[in-house]
C-alpha cells in the first residue's frame, strides 16, 4: 500500500505520529491563515492606515479609512496642489494581527485597572468561573438524580419529562428579566440562568443515558438475586457512570454558552462584561483575548476531564488504573501491570487445555 | 449407500436402568401446561402452547427447536423474567413467579458486569444474599478455581476471551448453588472449537457439582452430546413435538459423536425438525431454488 493511501482509509485509524501531526495542524493552520491575512499586505487589506496626513485636514495620523475614501481625499488635495497623505494597506479594525492580540493578552492579564471599582481580566475570569461552577453544580446535584430516576422508573419519566421537555424549549436568556426581578442584580440571577440553561437538558440527557443501559445486565442481576435497591446501586449506577461522566462534560460546555447572557443580566460582570466593554471601545484585540480565553479554559477543562475519565473507569477499553495516574503524576517509570495474564496474544484465543485440565482436577478433588 | 442405524428408542439394559433411576428421583422443575401469548399490533401472537415436562434432580435436559419456536421465551419464563399466560412453573413443588437465585441463568451474551472484576462478578450473587465480603470472596475464589480462571480473578471481563467469559458466567450462576441452572444457548456465540471444548467442560462441571441443568440450543450435536432427555419444540405456536430419551451411556466424551446410537438420535431430530419446517411451508429460508447449470456442475465433478 502506498503511503498516500494510508492517509485516507474509510473508517480506519491513523498511526500515532500522523494523529499528533494532524492535531497540531488543526491549530497551526487557522493560526497560519490568520497570520497570512494579517501580515501579507497584498492579501485582502481593504483599508488604509494613514501615516502622514500631508496637508489634509480630514485625516489624523494612525487613522483607518477605506481605500476609496483615501483616494478621494488625496485627489482633492492634488487638485488644490497640496501635499497628499500617505498610508499603508491595513485590515479593518475588527481584525487585529496575531501579534497585537498576543500583546493584548499580556497587558490584559497584567495591567492594573485605572479606576478602583474596575477589575483586571484575571479577576473577571475568576468571577465567571465561580458563576459557572455554582450554576452547574446546582443543576447537576438535582438534575442527575432526577434523570437517573426518570431513566429507571417509567413512573418518574411520565410524571416529569413532558413538562421538562416543554420548558427546555424556552431559551434560558428569556428568563433573565424574571430572574433579576426575583433575585436582584447580583450573582444570584446569573447562577439561575446557568441553572435553567443546563438543568432541563441534563435531566433529559441523563434519563436517556440511563435508558440505554444493557437490559440483559439487569436481568442477569435479577437471576442472581438482586432486588430493587441493589439493582439501582449495584447495576444501574455503575453501568451508566462512564456515559454520565461524558454527558456532564458536554453539558459543562453548554454552561459556558449561557455564561455570556447570564453575565450581561442585571449588573454586568465577569469576562463577558470585559468583552462587551472592550468591543464598545473598539479594542478588538482585547475582545479576541476574552473570546480565546474562554475557548482555552473550555478546551483544557474538557481535555483534562476526558483524560482523567480513563482512570475513573478502568474497566473500559481505554481504561487505566489509578496507580498508573499517580505514577504518571509523580514521574515514576512505567511498570508493566502485574497480576493479570494477557489471554489473547500468546496463547490461542481460548488457552483452554491447561485450564480445563486444572479445573477437572479440582472438580474431581471436590467430588472425593 | 444408506447406513443402517439402530432405532433411536432402543436402549441398552444399562441405559434403560439408568433412566429408571432418573425417573425415581424427585422432580426439581415441573412445567405445567405453560402457554404464552404476546399482544402485537396484528393481534395476539401465541408463542407457546401447552408446554408440559419435568426435570428431575441432577438431570441434564436440552430443549431444541429452530429459531422462532419460542425456546428462549420458555427459558425466560422459567427464570421468572417473563410471565406465563397459562399454566404454571413449579420449582420443588412451589410456584415460582419472580426471578431468583434458586434458578441460575447463563445467557448467550455472557452478561458479565463489565465494571466488576472476575472475582467481584462471581461474588455478586453471594453479596446479594447477604454474605459478608470475606466469606463471599472465599467462596467466589473456590468457584473461579473450579472453572480454571484463578489467574484471571482480578481481570475485567473485557480482558477475557468469549469462552472464558462464559466460564465466569457459569461460575457466577453456580456460586448461588441454584436448584436448577438454566442455560440459554450459552455457547451460541463461540467458535466451533471453543464450543466443543465448552461442551465437554460443562459435562465435567455437571458431573462434579450437584446441579440440575436445563440447556437451550438449536445445535443438534450439542443437544445429543449433552442431554439425558431432549425436548423438541415445534414452532407457530411453540409446542412440544416429542421428548426423546437419549440412549447413550454416561460418562460421555468426544468419541460418542461417531456412535451409531448418537447418529440415530441426531437423524431422528433432523427428521422432526426438517419435517415440521416442510409443513410450515411459509418458511422459505431453508431451501431456495438455484437454477441448475449443467455445464458448471460438470466442471466440479
Amino acid at each position: 500500500m502506498t503511503s498516500r493511501a494510508q492517509w485516507f482509509r474509510i473508517h480506519q485509524d491513523l498511526s500515532t505520529g500522523r494523529r499528533v501531526f494532524l492535531k497540531i495542524c488543526a491549530f497551526v493552520l487557522p493560526l497560519a491563515l490568520w497570520c497570512v491575512v494579517s501580515y501579507v499586505p497584498s492579501i485582502w487589506h481593504p483599508d488604509i492606515q494613514v501615516i502622514d496626513v500631508g496637508d489634509s485636514a480630514f485625516f489624523s495620523p494612525g487613522m483607518l479609512t477605506t481605500k476609496a475614501e483615501f483616494a478621494h481625499q488625496n485627489a482633492k488635495l492634488l487638485a488644490r496642489h497640496e501635499r497628499p497623505a500617505t498610508g499603508i494597506a491595513a485590515n479593518p479594525v475588527f481584525l487585529p494581527t496575531p501579534g497585537a492580540v498576543l500583546k493584548a493578552f499580556y497587558t490584559a492579564f497584567t495591567a492594573k485597572p485605572i479606576n478602583r471599582d474596575e477589575y483586571t481580566l484575571g479577576h473577571s475570569l475568576w468571577h465567571s468561573i465561580q458563576i459557572i461552577f455554582w450554576g452547574f453544580f446546582a443543576s447537576a446535584v438535582i438534575g442527575i438524580p432526577l434523570g437517573v430516576l426518570c431513566g429507571s422508573f417509567s413512573f418518574f419519566a411520565y410524571l416529569f419529562e413532558p413538562f421538562i421537555d416543554f420548558i427546555r424549549y424556552m431559551p434560558a436568556p428569556a428568563f433573565g428579566a424574571l430572574c433579576v426581578a426575583i433575585m436582584g442584580i447580583a450573582d444570584a440571577p446569573k447562577i439561575a440562568i446557568i441553572f435553567i440553561g443546563t438543568f432541563f437538558q441534563m435531566v433529559l440527557v441523563v434519563a436517556n443515558t440511563t435508558r440505554l443501559i444493557d437490559h440483559s445486565l439487569l436481568e442477569a442481576a435479577q437471576t442472581l438475586g438482586a432486588r430493587k435497591a441493589k439493582l439501582m446501586t449495584g447495576v444501574v449506577l455503575p453501568a451508566i457512570l462512564p456515559n454520565l461522566y461524558n454527558d456532564t462534560r458536554i453539558l459543562l460546555g453548554w454552561a459556558w454558552t449561557y455564561l455570556i447572557i447570564a453575565e450581561l443580566t442585571g449588573a454586568a460582570s465577569g469576562i463577558s462584561y470585559f468583552i462587551y466593554q472592550q468591543g464598545r471601545y473598539f479594542h478588538f484585540a482585547n475582545v479576541y483575548v476574552g473570546i480565546i480565553t474562554i475557548g482555552i479554559i473550555g478546551f483544557v477543562t474538557d481535555q483534562v476531564l476526558a483524560y482523567l475519565g480513563k482512570f475513573f473507569f478502568p474497566w473500559q477499553a481505554n481504561g487505566a488504573s489509578f496507580k498508573s495516574l499517580f505514577n504518571f503524576l509523580l514521574f515514576l517509570p512505567r511498570r508493566p501491570a502485574k497480576g493479570i495474564p494477557r489471554p489473547a496474544p500468546a496463547a490461542p484465543p481460548e488457552a483452554p487445555d491447561a485450564d480445563t485440565q486444572t479445573a477437572m482436577e479440582v472438580s474431581v478433588a471436590r467430588a472425593h | 449407500m444408506p447406513i443402517e442405524l439402530p432405532d433411536y428408542r432402543d436402549k441398552s439394559p444399562e441405559v434403560a436402568l439408568r433412566f429408571e433411576r432418573i425417573n425415581h428421583r424427585p422432580v426439581v422443575l415441573h412445567v405445567d401446561r405453560v402457554g404464552k401469548t404476546f399482544a402485537s399490533r396484528h393481534g395476539p401472537v401465541e408463542a407457546l402452547r401447552d408446554i408440559t415436562f419435568q426435570v428431575r434432580h441432577r438431570e441434564f435436559v436440552c430443549i431444541i427447536g429452530k429459531s422462532g419456536c419460542g425456546k428462549s421465551t420458555l427459558v425466560r419464563i422459567l427464570a421468572g423474567l417473563e410471565s406465563t399466560s397459562n399454566g404454571r412453573v413449579l420449582l420443588n413443588g412451589r410456584q415460582a413467579h419472580e426471578p431468583g437465585p434458586d434458578r441460575g441463568m447463563v445467557f448467550q451474551g455472557y452478561t458479565l458486569f463489565p465494571w466488576l472484576t472476575v472475582k467481584k462478578n462471581v461474588m455478586f450473587g453471594l453479596r446479594c444474599r447477604g454474605k459478608f465480603p470475606a466469606e463471599a470472596e472465599r467462596d467466589a475464589m473456590e468457584w473461579i478455581e473450579m472453572v480454571g480462571l484463578t489467574p484471571f480473578a482480578n481481570a475485567y471481563p473485557r480482558q477475557l476471551s468469549g469462552g472464558m467469559k462464559q466460564r465466569v458466567a457459569i461460575a457466577r450462576a453456580l456460586a448461588n448453588q441454584p436448584q436448577i441452572l438454566l442455560m440459554d444457548e450459552p455457547f451460541g456465540a463461540l467458535d466451533a472449537q471453543t464450543r466443543a471444548k465448552m461442551q465437554s467442560y460443562l459435562l465435567d462441571i455437571w458431573q462434579n457439582v450437584e446441579v440440575t441443568i436445563l440447556f437451550i440450543t438449536h445445535d443438534l450435536d450439542e443437544a445429543v452430546f449433552l442431554a439425558d432427555r431432549i425436548v423438541v419444540l415445534d414452532a407457530n405456536p411453540g409446542r412440544i413435538e416429542e421428548i426423546i430419551e437419549v440412549p447413550l451411556p454416561r460418562l460421555r466424551d468426544e468419541t460418542i459423536f461417531l456412535d451409531p446410537r448418537f447418529l440415530a438420535v441426531k437423524k431422528r431430530l433432523e427428521d422432526i425438525i426438517y419435517q415440521t419446517s416442510q409443513e410450515n411451508s411459509g418458511d422459505t429460508e431453508e431451501r431456495f431454488p438455484i437454477k441448475r447449470e449443467e455445464r458448471l456442475v460438470r466442471d466440479i465433478l
